[in-house]
């Protein structure tokens, strides 16, 4: 009964993740439609040490709009989410998807939609740009949100309605500081992904289009491209110093400051810390911080005096307003209703349109090349695992070295190997004379460090008491890994394996397809057909196909593996005793 | 020859403000056969004192003797209870138990044997496959207290043992620990009891050690001479109840 309960779950929830995509893929071909790129003004990227400033300038804010939205995104998304069990139901399953979905696949489509949407000026393609590092930033921390939300303890929820403390003071006092360490935790991981995929979005080809936004990425990657050891080292420097500062002035502080929401009383786990790197930074941090809040206090006291001082709104004495009010929700839900349709007919249409178009051969090869993908995926990941997992258990072994290898990792994860694919990519072929190495290689810099984060977030959750119970009891170093430290980052490691793969999928169309100083090395398998198919042909059925497959596939796989997995593991693996 | 001896054992802690002593110049010692109470305000180092014994840490100065020898790393003849039970919630109670036995390195079928001994002698007969979210605390206290016996250690530390758990399920296991610590066939001689709870010093332990707070010192280190089993309606229990109570007020 229980059984065919769960069945008849994972069957819906699997339904409505093909909706969810269905949905997406037809709202994103309804506006694929190329062109307006062609007529685009280019400008001219310089690579010159002089200009990196203003490059790295244009980059960051690119990630701070990108980053900004995405915070937006994940409070709202994740409180809705967390509002009742119906709202979850269909919520987390999207999250999932999208986490996992290869949306660097669907970029081209986000750019046709974008440039037509700011009718074909420069604004579309920044656009389309900050979409793309949103999508690769958003999702975990959606998560992070929703989580602390749902876990929040009963009794003080109910303590804040026995005040009678709702709306704004129940998210002011509660919901948002609950949010606010594994937000901050996930605000770091999300910028060492929106680093990573800054460079696949500032430089943008589309069937014979090609653009270049002034950006750290594109000057990376141009740099790579002409060979200017110098200048690349100096972008990588400036990078690093980027991150490096950010660090010490951003997250070191909010991750102290973080500290003060944390619910739970166990004594052991290790703060979530950022870099230790720059201790003196950490003093600047903080002046900074109040210098800024200094600087807004008068604001916002100003704001409360004018709240104050006006008479206090009651709705009821103003039935036109009321009325007003109904009339413009009707008809905003009434536009929104009329825009989704709209686009789902048309993205329908189109669909079908793309379709009946007659079937290349290749198609046949789909499946084939879909397998060889697996495989480079498989061996990315099991390469993953083989460094990652012996780094966890030293961590858990010493705090020293957890204390030295979450920062390096931090910093090494967050310089996107995206620039540096021309010199991997030249350098294992002339090695191995084959792509197929190269491939992996690439693959495994977009799921490596999901692995690591995770399994160190897991590290320093393991309670002190058992460490001292296994030590206590005389436990060998083999039998601690086996009874205390394996078991204990189980959950962890399933985690950090499924945004792994969705990392990898990304990184799969990335490194399947390669193009530099006009020569084009590829492998064969779904990333190369679906590149092949943007880049080359132009052939929309061919795009369609690949992206559904690939797609299939990572729903499959997460629904019917991943998912499955992840409760054994938390059923039976998680901390609660 | 002294079972445990201490001899001027301090303890600090590196704090953001320099060095944090904890535990200041501490010297006892425990006798062959003896149940010893610790009791002090929080913060007086109780629990690290426990866990320097059982080698768990290293004293910043001073000395730890057990049988005359310097204890040096993890004392394998002694055994620790927690206060928050850490038992590995996902092995089943059995694979809890049979823990410490593991790692003395004894053969399989000899682990399972004495596991079960141990699992039937606190109580637990028929729980051997249930995991520990599966029981209630006062349950998983007795797999903490199964687990630390089944290595039949000459010493058993324990370390606010009934702390977490209801009153009227504390009492029930304090009366078992006696029964358990005075029978013949256990192996168990000496205790070391760490606790808040001064009645439960008074009704279970031969001698009381009273800790001062910040840094722990020693304060007083008192016999009890009322005679088993303890009640607190019997003459005297209140009165030396009442004469730790001050101890701990003028000092703490």
């Amino acid at each position: 009964m229980a059984t065919q309960q769960t069945a008849a779950k994972r069957a819906t929830s699997v339904l409505i993740s093909l909706l969810i995509v269905a949905m997406v893929l037809a709202l994103f071909f309804a506006y694929r439609r190329s062109g307006g790129l062609l007529h685009l003004h280019r400008p001219r990227l310089h690579v010159s040490a002089r200009r990196l400033p203003y490059y790295a300038i244009c980059s960051l804010a690119r990630m701070t709009a990108a980053y900004a939205l995405a915070l937006i995104f994940s409070l709202v998304y994740g409180m809705l989410a967390a509002k009742g069990r119906a709202w979850e139901r269909v919520m987390i399953p999207a999250i999932d998807i999208a986490q996992s979905v290869p949306v660097v696949g669907f970029f081209p489509a986000a750019i046709y939609f974008f440039v037509a949407l700011a009718h074909g000026s420069r604004i579309g393609v920044e656009m389309a740009a900050v979409f793309l590092i949103f999508t690769s930033q958003a999702w975990n921390m959606a998560l992070g949100v929703f989580e602390s939300v749902r876990t929040l303890p009963n009794d003080s929820l109910e303590a804040l309605d026995a005040f009678g403390a709702t709306g704004w003071l129940r998210l002011k006092r509660l919901l948002l500081p609950a949010c606010v360490p594994k937000l901050i935790y996930n605000s770091i991981l999300s910028w060492v992904s929106g680093w990573y995929y800054l460079i696949a979005c500032e430089i943008i080809t589309v069937g014979p289009a090609h653009y270049q936004l002034p950006g750290l990425g594109s000057y990376l990657m141009t740099a790579a491209d002409k060979g200017r050891t110098g200048e690349l080292i100096a972008g990588l420097l400036a990078l690093l110093a980027i991150i490096v500062l950010m660090d010490g002035i951003i997250w070191q502080p909010l991750s102290e400051w973080a500290e003060k929401f944390r619910y739970e009383f166990a004594a052991s786990s290790e703060p979530m810390r950022s870099l230790g790197l720059f201790d003196a930074l950490g003093s600047v941090g903080p002046t900074v911080l109040r210098t800024f809040r200094a600087l807004m206090r008068p604001i916002v006291r100003a704001v409360h005096r004018a709240l104050a001082s006006t008479p206090p709104f009651e709705p009821a004495r103003h039935p036109a307003l009321q009325r007003a009010s109904r009339l413009m929700r009707i008809g905003l839900a009434a536009a929104a209703f009329f825009l989704i349709t709209l686009g789902i007919v048309n993205g329908t249409v189109a669909l079908i349109r793309t379709l009946l178009q007659p079937w290349p051969a290749a198609v046949r090869q789909i499946p084939l090349a879909t397998g060889a993908s697996m495989l480079r995926m498989i061996a990315a990941y099991a390469i993953s695992l083989a460094w990652t997992i012996p780094c966890a258990i030293a961590a858990s072994e010493s705090q020293r070295f957890a204390r030295r290898l979450a920062p390096i990792a931090e910093i090494v994860g967050s310089m996107p190997a995206t620039a540096l694919f021309p010199l991997i990519v030249l350098f294992v072929i002339r090695v191995t004379g084959g792509m197929n190495l190269a491939s992996i290689l690439l693959i495994l810099t977009g799921m490596q460090w999901y692995v690591l984060f995770n399994l160190l977030a897991g590290i320093s959750q393991i309670p002190a008491d058992l460490k001292e119970a296994a030590r206590s009891f005389g436990l060998s170093r083999m039998a601690t890994w086996r009874k205390l430290t394996l078991p204990a980052i189980l959950p962890s490691l399933l985690t950090g394996s499924i945004t792994a793969w969705g990392g990898g999928w990304n990184a799969l169309i990335l490194s399947e397809y390669f193009v530099y100083r006009g020569a084009t090395y590829k492998v064969f398998g779904l990333g190369a057909m679906l590149d092949d198919a943007t880049y080359q042909s132009g052939n929309g059925l061919m795009i369609l196909l690949t992206l559904l497959s690939m797609v299939l596939v990572v729903v499959l796989l997460n629904r019917l593996v991943w998912r499955r997995l992840y409760d054994v593991a938390t059923d039976r693996y998680r901390i609660d005793y | 020859m002294a079972l445990l001896e201490l001899k001027h054992v301090s303890r600090s802690f590196p704090h953001a403000k320099g060095n944090l002593p904890v535990i200041e110049d501490l010297s006892f010692t425990v006798e062959e056969g003896e149940f010893v109470a610790i009791v002090g305000p929080s913060g007086c180092g109780k629990s690290t004192m426990l866990r320097i014994v059982n080698g768990l840490m290293a004293p910043t100065s001073g000395q730890v003797l057990y049988q005359g020898r310097q204890v040096d790393g993890i004392n394998l003849e002694c055994a620790l209870v927690f206060q928050s039970f850490a038992l590995m919630p996902w092995l089943s109670v059995k694979a809890n138990v049979e823990l410490g036995l593991e790692a003395r390195g004894l053969a399989p079928a000899e682990r399972e044997k004495r596991a079960g001994i141990y699992i039937d002698k606190v109580g637990l007969d028929g729980f051997e496959e249930a995991y520990p979210r599966e029981l209630s605390g006062g349950m998983k206290q007795r797999v903490g207290l199964a687990r630390a016996l089944a290595v039949e250690p000459r010493l058993l530390l324990m370390d606010e043992p009934f702390s977490a758990l209801d009153a009227l399920t504390a009492i029930t296991l304090r009366e078992e620990l006696l029964d358990i610590w005075q029978s013949a066939d256990m192996p168990v001689d000496n205790i070391i009891m760490v606790t808040h709870i001064i009645e439960e010093a008074v009704e279970l332990a031969d001698r009381i050690l009273v800790l001062s707070s910040g840094p722990g010192r020693l304060v007083a280190d008192l016999k009890v001479e009322l005679a088993r089993p303890r009640d607190r309606r019997k003459e005297g229990f209140n009165a030396l109840t009442d004469k730790v109570f001050s101890l701990i007020e003028e000092r703490g």
